[in-house]
Formats: C-alpha cells, structure tokens, sequence
C-alpha cells in the first residue's frame, strides 16, 4: 500500500485548532501524545492521515483495534526459529514504532488494558516483552494520537490523564467553508493527484517549518519565570499531579519552536494550556457548588470527558459525580415552591396506600425527568470463571465457545479446542532443530499445544421491573424514577446492552418489553408507562424470575441483573388467603435461592416509611438504594447475588 | 462449477427506492453504500446478487487476489505494486462480486490471518486473505448487520473509513487495499445499528412488503414462473436486462463530467446545517449521490430534483442525533430550504 493517495494536510479546512495540536505532535514527541475528539465526520481521521506527507521519512503507523499482543509487543520470530533454528526477537509495532508516530483510530475502543500498556511505554520509552521463550527489551521513542467519538463512551480519568494533549475537532457551521469542503472532497475524489500537486508548495513550506523547529527544539532556552507561569496555570486549574506542568511546557516548547524561536513566551504558555488543561482540570468543590443545575449539564455537554467515569472508582473525580447527582427532586419540571411542600405531597402518596381512599387519578404517564441524573453504575461482579471485569464494555466473558476476539494464547489446561495456531508454532519453533523431522518443516509435540484466548465484549442485560402502582403515580415521583431508569439506559445504549422491561400494577404483572438489544424500544416504552392502581408485587416479582430463569437457560454465560424500582408496599394479592407482603418476600426468596443478581431502588417516601423495599431486597441478596439518597452515592454498585 | 442462475433485476416487482438505491452505489462505488430496513422476504438479497449479475465485467490485475485495478495504481496491492515496476501487469476482466458476511463469521476469517499451511510445510510466514481481501471492488453484503458482533464491526469500519485493512494480527503484519460497497441489511425490530456504523452507510432505504393485490400477485407468478424455469424466464429479460447495463454503463462514464451550480452547493450546506447534522457526511453524500443521479438519468447538470430525491435516500439516518431521540426527517423543512 505504498502509492496510496491521502488528502493534503494543507487542504484542510478550517480545524486549526487540531491542526496546530498535530504539528506540535509531529516537532515534539515528548508532549506525551495527542487526542483528539469530535463527533462523526468532521473529519478527525482524514486530518491525522494527512500527516504523512509532512513526516516523511518518518511514518504514521496504524495500530488496528482488533491487534493480537504478539504483534503490539513483540514476540518470537517465527520463520527464523523454524528455518534456521535460532531464537530471535521479531519486533512488534511498539518497537517499530520507535522515532515514528503511532496512530489509533477509535482509541476508545481498543481493550483499556492494551492502552494503558501502550501509554506507559509510551511515558518510560522502553519496551519490556517476556513472551514465548524470549527475554527482550528495547528502547521505543514515539508520539501517540488517538481520535475517538465520546458517543461511544470515552476513556477514564486515569488514561485521559497520560495524554500530553486533547483537541476537539470542530463541527463548521460555516456555508462557504462547508461549500469548500465539499468541492475539495469532491476534487480529491475524482483526482487526487491535481489536488495533492496544487498544495504541493503549501506542503514543501509547513515541512520545512517543521523540520526548522525540530532543529530548534534541543537548543529552546526555558526561563525560570515560565516555569513558574507553567506552575500556576497547573495549580489554578486544580491539576492533580505533576504530569500537567511537564505536558504544559513541552507543549510551550514546540509552540515556540515552529514559530521559529529558541525560547519560551507566555504566550506559548497560554496557547499550550488549550490543549494540556483542558482535559485534567479538576474543580475545587466550593466553586462546584455555586453552579447552577443547567451550567452543570452544559458542562457535561461540551466536556465528553467529563461524562462517562464508568471506570474511575476513586478518582479524583468523585466530587464531581456527587455535584450532578445532586437531589433529585430539586430539579425536575415543577417550580420550587411545589418543592418546598413536598412533605405534605407525601402524606396525600400514603393515602394512596388504602384501596378506599384512593384519590389518586388511575392513570398517569409521567414524563420522564430528563434532569435526574444518577452515580456511575458499576457493576462489581468480582472474579469468577466465566466472567471478569473490565474492558470499556460491562463485562468481558470468556466462553468455550470459538466465539469473540482472539486476544491472546495461552497453555491449555486438558483437552485443546480452539488451537491457536501461531502460537503454537512460536512455540514449538526454536525446538525443531532437536526434534527429528517429519518431512514438514515443522514436527510439534504436544507441549507445543496452545489454544486461543478469545474476549466477546457483550452488554449485561439488564430486566427493569416497574411498580406502575398508584402509590408510584404522583407525578414528580413516576418523573424522577422515569428519569432514574432513563439513566441506566442511556448508560445501556453506549455499553450495549441488552434490555427488557415490565411494569406491574392492578391484579398484574405484564412484560412490556422483551429482553432485545433495543434501547430505543425501552425508552419508548417507559416513557409511555402509566401508573395506577394497586401494587401486585409478587406477580411482578414472579414474572421477572420466570423471564431470567428462562435467559439462563438458553444461555449459559449470561448473567442478567435485575433491576427492581419500588417502594414496597405490595397490597394487591395473589390468592385471598395470602398476605401480599408475605408473598412478596417469598418470591424475593427464590430470587435469591436462584442467585439473580439484583438492585433494589426504594422509591418510598413519607412520614412514615414501612421500609418494606429494603425487607425485600434483603430477601432477595440484592443490592439496596434509595432514590432520594442516590445523590449522597459517589456509585451505584452491584455486587453478585450469591445466594445462601 | 456451473454458474448458478440468478433472478433477473428487471424482474422484480416494485422496491424501486431500493433498486435505486443499488443502482446509484455501483454507477459510484464512493457513495459508501447502503443500509435496507425492513422485514424479512421482501427482495432485498434477491435484488442485490441480482444486480451484480448485470453488471458490465471491469478490469482487475490477472491472478491478483485483491482484484486490483491495473489502471488505478494509487490503490495497487503490494504485488502489483512490484508488478507495475517490473512492467508486466497481466490484465483481465471479472464481473462484480456480492461477498458475503455471515454474521457468525469469525475475526480471522474477515481480515485474514496467517497462512497456516505454509507456516507448518515451509516455516514460511504468509498472509492468508479474509473476507476483506475478497470483497475489495465488489459488493460487500452483510445480512442483518445489526447482529454482527462488535468487534468484527469495528474491523468493518475500519476498513469502509480507510479503504484499506490493516493487519496485525497472528504472526502476519499486512495492509492491503478494500474498498468495496457495502450492503447491509437490518430488521429494526431485532436491535439497533451502532450510530457509528449507520453514520458510515452513504444512503439508507425502508423496505416493506407490497401491500396492493395486484402486485403482490405479480410478485408470486414471476417467482413461479422463474422456478419452473428459470432459463425461460431470463431469457424473457433479456432485453430489459441489456437496456438497463448499458444505462447503467452510460453512466459510469457520463459522471465524472456533471457538475452542479454553486447555488445548488449553497442549498446543500445550508441543508446540512439547518438540520444539525454531525460532520460533513451529509452534505458530501447528498450532493454526489445528486450527481450519480443525473448521471443515471443521462444528464451532465445536476438539478434540484436530483437533490430532492438524493437527501431522502441520505438524510433520513442522519438525523438522530443522540440516543432516544425520535429520527425523523422533516421533510417540509428540507423542501423549505431547498426551494429558498
């Protein structure tokens, strides 16, 4: 793929912001890599693929996501040890990399645990491989960029943190830049090559530039006084460790550089920051606090970083996702003097207890509470033989199955089923040179044997029981835990996983939806879920064990949580004998006996709390929260049901 | 092998934003292919492999596993590349292929791996080619892609972005070119498409089922007819059939010289941004697939029809612009800018 044409760099449009982020990649592989964000199609890629012809002679290495870690890090050369019986080191792509530029496209997608491999040799500039029989180290200096879509989830605090620099790609809004943009597509398209020739001279002049400031850059002259500024732009941005400073005057460093200079101004400085704060700056919680809920949300808007923290357990961050999972009652569509009588709302809810009494309309359709938000949910499942945690997805199962991405190889325990053969002939390679041949050119033994390790990055599935009672039906209340549940399905809809839901009320419990991969359909769903009449929730109960018990069945490697929203007070009966109560914690029992992992959110509220949700939950093994205390929970997480 | 007798395209009843759809990806392969919704029985494989069946041969590089175009030397193979320099690039034709992508297909068959055979007899490191590799310059077909497992999607994507697959992978470190159209087919009901791989998809169609009598009659006699025999039966389309490759063809060469007003580029971006589409995607589509379509009609001026009929096959699963949010396009509103 050596004559491959790629859209000139200076015929960009616009995105000068990602393009100068770029350049000062290319001078100065010590700002610690380059991410750069944005939504679909504005052109991240082709930017970053446009780079070529300006690092020639060095080159954009391409690091494929579904990469093996032979390849990523090195491993034994095979063709070597086969034919000529020596044990050499074959390099990977972080070896090759060395002096070049590595370049991963939808970084967020690659398994977090490659990235943060990649990203500390990254830092240390050494790669280290212990693998098949060779013992090898080397040193790897280059420069990391990474594109991502936060609509796919993003990368956690921690590994945000490693790159020197975050750039956000911009969606142009402008005609006539749009016009251009098309007309040159549209150009390259058809000719690429006159497209490439008429920048040609743009392109001559940006690389020389560019190779005068890696000239430059050894001999950059750094003031006392900048490191200094540098400090202080650090320590008001509420950085947390020493990696910003470093980041910021690297980043200054090359600033100066292509502008031609051998020292450092402030106004490096200041342009540096754009590009290395942004990313890693931290609030301090006083100032949090004065912000009001809609700054709150355009922030969460306008920083994808910020969103997603699904796996920052103790990060620093944590003060954060309290602020946003502020209580949720101060916020939704009713004014605030409603809110302040809210006390005496609840005392009308509890009437709603007694059949006789009740006043509360029979059908409701809340609308969701869109500004509820809640804690990261973190799904804790702990280590077992199926399942382990990690991986940007919930849950990473490995199955006997052939099924999933082939990640690594490994010694098998018994019987092989899934060979892998490269790894098996790595293996057997530096021995054939004791081995008697057999005509082939190579004779494997059966310690050569290894068999694949295969990842299938699966969403949970997830099962949403309702209580759509009347005692749910006053309006905010049906609207925060509406708002609670849409929550957990936007969380669903990035991880992928698989929903269903029923809802139970009057004498019974109804499956509205299916388990299916559907999110959308979930969220048609509850937010046309009415709410009244009595709460039959033991039925519930019963319907939600019958649909997973049916799930696992079919498949054995799920493990499917349910999700139970309710304030307990079950009051409509199964059969007349039984008190609905007791029936109730019955079922919740077999839930526990048949080890369904479960989350119990109370959504009781009143003077007087029976606390009957929290008897359930215990009954059940599940996990317990109340939805008023969400707030004061820096995660929501579930931990496997284990049953007696 | 004898070569297996395909249902004629002229043949099929109705679908005819379907067909349209098909037809405009192969008169312009860059337009980033097409993603049919809809039920189950309702043509749309049929019509696809039927398709490429009329398709007029192209030249590919003789022995070239990757199908490379001797004339297009921007997206030779390694070995055509060494080829070329050596002067003696073998040329051949071949039809357009439909490669298919079962759901169930595993990683190494898509992207290719090492070649195990060589490796064992020779101790010689070699790539084998997947899925990919086949597909480069044809037609590749994914039935319900919304199934696919994720990270054969990500490989999918990957190379639909770039045009090429990379590979590092088992032992082998390769890259060679795939671009090719992509089909995908979905039921909606059965799970969403992942926004990124919609976003890919140049243009999208919904299918249905005829609901008219007549037609739906019409569809079941020419099925019979083509079973009871089937030579008979495409024999008798012979001529539509012919008509419609040599449109199809006229096309090919007529659509590297439309060209379009400045005025209609003007409507197009003002399009795109009033309706807050992301990146440029849109309005890039709508306005070559506008040009494919006055290509197809014999015209070398796009018109503002052209784009009417272009940015409903291209917008509608552009709209969606966060998760839970209704997709649909208001379509008054683009008639509103459009006319402006």
């Amino acid at each position: 793929m050596r004559n491959y044409a790629y859209y000139p760099f200076t015929a960009i449009v616009g995105q000068e912001q990602v393009k100068q982020a770029l350049c000062i990649a290319m001078v100065n592989p010590k700002v610690g890599g380059l991410l750069i964000g944005g939504r679909p199609g504005t052109g991240k890629s082709v930017i970053v693929r446009s780079i070529r012809e300006l690092l020639n002679p060095r080159k954009l290495l391409n690091l494929p996501l579904n990469i093996t870690e032979d390849m990523l890090f090195g491993s034994i050369d095979m063709e070597k040890a086969l034919r000529f019986g020596v044990k050499q080191f074959s390099q990977g792509l972080l070896g090759k990399a060395n002096g070049q530029i590595l370049y991963i496209d939808d970084i967020n997608l690659l398994r977090p645990e490659l990235l943060s491999s990649i990203v500390n040799i990254q830092a240390e500039g050494i790669n280290r491989v212990e693998r098949e029989s060779v013992s090898y180290e080397e040193q790897t200096v280059f420069s990391l960029i990474g594109t991502m879509n936060a609509d796919n989830g993003t990368l956690s605090n921690q590994l945000l943190d490693r790159f020197g620099m975050y750039v956000e790609s911009e969606n142009i809004q402008d005609v006539e830049q749009r016009k251009e943009i098309i007309r040159r597509t549209l150009e390259f398209q058809i000719n690429p090559a006159r497209l490439i020739d008429s920048y040609s001279q743009e392109t001559t002049e940006l690389k020389q530039k560019l190779t005068k400031a890696v000239e430059i850059l050894p001999r950059m002259q750094l003031s006392e006084a900048m490191l200094i500024l540098a400090a202080q732009m650090c320590a008001q941005a509420f950085c947390a460790g020493h990696r910003a400073e470093l980041f910021l005057l690297e980043t200054a460093k090359a600033i100066a550089a292509i502008a031609g200079r051998c020292f450092v101004l402030p106004k490096d400085l200041e342009a540096a920051a754009v590009y290395v704060l942004p990313h890693r700056m931290r609030k301090p919680p006083e100032e949090a606090q004065e912000e009001t809920p809609d700054e709150k949300q355009n922030n969460e808007e306008n920083n994808p970083q910020e969103q997603d923290n699904s796996e920052d357990v103790d990060g620093n961050s944590d003060d954060e996702i309290q602020e946003n999972a502020a209580p949720p009652l101060d916020m939704p569509n009713n004014t605030s003097s409603e809110d302040s009588s809210s006390e005496g709302e609840s005392k009308d809810n509890d009437t709603n207890e007694f059949p006789s009494n009740n006043k509360a309309p029979e059908e409701l359709i809340a609308a969701i509470n869109n500004s509820f938000k809640i804690p990261n949910l973190v799904l804790d499942l702990g280590k077992s033989s199926q399942i382990k945690r990690g991986s940007g997805k919930r849950s990473i199962t490995r199955t006997d199955l052939k099924q999933g991405r082939y990640v690594r190889a490994e010694q098998p325990q018994g019987k092989v089923e899934d060979l892998a053969f490269d790894a098996t002939i790595r293996a057997a390679a530096p021995f054939q040179s004791l081995r008697p041949s057999n005509g082939c050119a190579l004779t494997l033994y059966n310690e050569d044997l290894r068999q694949k390790v295969r990842e299938k990055r699966i969403g949970n599935t997830f099962l949403f029981a309702v209580d759509a009672s009347g005692s749910m039906g006053a309006r905010e209340r049906m609207g925060a835990v509406k708002g609670a549940i849409h929550c957990m399905l936007q969380e669903a809809y990035q991880k992928r996983d698989r929903v269903g839901m029923l809802a139970f009320r009057r004498d019974k419990a109804e499956m509205l939806l299916p388990i299916t991969r559907s999110v959308d359909l979930a969220q048609r769903c509850l937010s046309q879920m009415p709410t009244g009449g009595k709460t039959p929730l033991a039925e519930g109960l019963a319907l939600a064990y019958s649909t997973l018990d049916r799930l696992v069945r079919a498949d054995q490697n799920l493990e499917p949580i349910l999700i139970l929203v309710t304030d307990g007070r079950a009051n409509s009966k199964l059969n007349d004998n039984e008190n609905p109560v007791e029936a109730a914690i019955k079922m919740a029992q077999y839930i526990r006996k048949a080890k369904i992992t479960a989350l119990v959110l109370d959504t009781e509220k009143g003077y007087v709390k029976l606390g009957l949700a929290k008897t359930i939950a215990r009954e059940m093994g599940a996990n317990y929260y109340h939805i008023d205390k969400l707030s004061q929970e820096n995660i929501l997480r579930i931990v496997r049901n284990i049953g007696d | 092998m004898k070569r297996v007798a395909v249902y004629p395209f002229t043949a099929i009843v109705g679908q005819e934003v379907m067909k349209l759809a098909l037809i405009l990806n192969v008169i312009n392969p860059a337009l980033g292919g097409v993603l049919i919704k809809g039920e189950k029985g309702t043509a749309k494989s049929t019509a696809v492999r039927a398709l490429a069946e009329l398709l007029p041969a192209m030249n590919i590089v003789a022995g070239c596993k990757y199908h490379c175009d001797p004339f297009d030397s921007n997206h030779y193979c390694d070995e055509c590349t060494e080829l070329a320099l050596k002067g003696e690039l073998p040329n051949t034709t071949a039809k357009m292929k439909v490669v298919e992508l079962p759901v169930s297909a595993t990683e190494d068959r898509v992207v290719g791996t090492l070649d195990i055979e060589q490796a064992i007899k020779k101790g010689e490191k070699k790539f084998e080619p997947g899925i990919l590799a086949l597909a480069n310059r044809n037609i590749l077909y994914v039935d319900e892609i919304n199934l696919l497992d994720d990270h054969v999607v990500d490989v999918l994507l990957d190379a639909a972005a770039m045009g090429v697959n990379t590979v590092e992978r088992e032992g082998v470190s390769y890259s060679h070119p795939a671009k090719f159209v992509l089909v995908g087919t979905m039921n909606p009901e059965e799970g969403d498409i992942r926004p990124q791989l919609l976003d890919r998809f140049g243009l999208s169609v919904v299918v249905t089922g005829e609901h008219e009598p007549a037609k739906r009659v019409e569809v079941i006699k020419r099925r019979l007819a083509y079973e009871l025999d089937a030579d008979s039966f495409i024999a008798r389309y012979e001529e539509e059939q012919k008509a419609l490759a040599e449109k199809i063809t006229v096309a090919q060469k007529l659509l590297p010289e439309v060209t379009f007003s400045d005025e209609l580029l003007t409507k197009v971006a003002q399009l795109a941004i009033e309706l807050g589409v992301d990146g440029h995607r849109a309005d890039i589509t709508v306005i070559k697939t506008a040009m494919t379509v006055a290509a197809y009609e014999g015209r070398k001026e796009t018109s503002l029809e052209d784009v009417k009929t272009a940015a409903k096959l291209v917008l509608p699963h552009r709209m969606r612009r966060r998760p839970f949010e209704e997709g649909t396009l208001d379509w008054d509103k683009v008639e509103s800018i459009l006319m402006a």
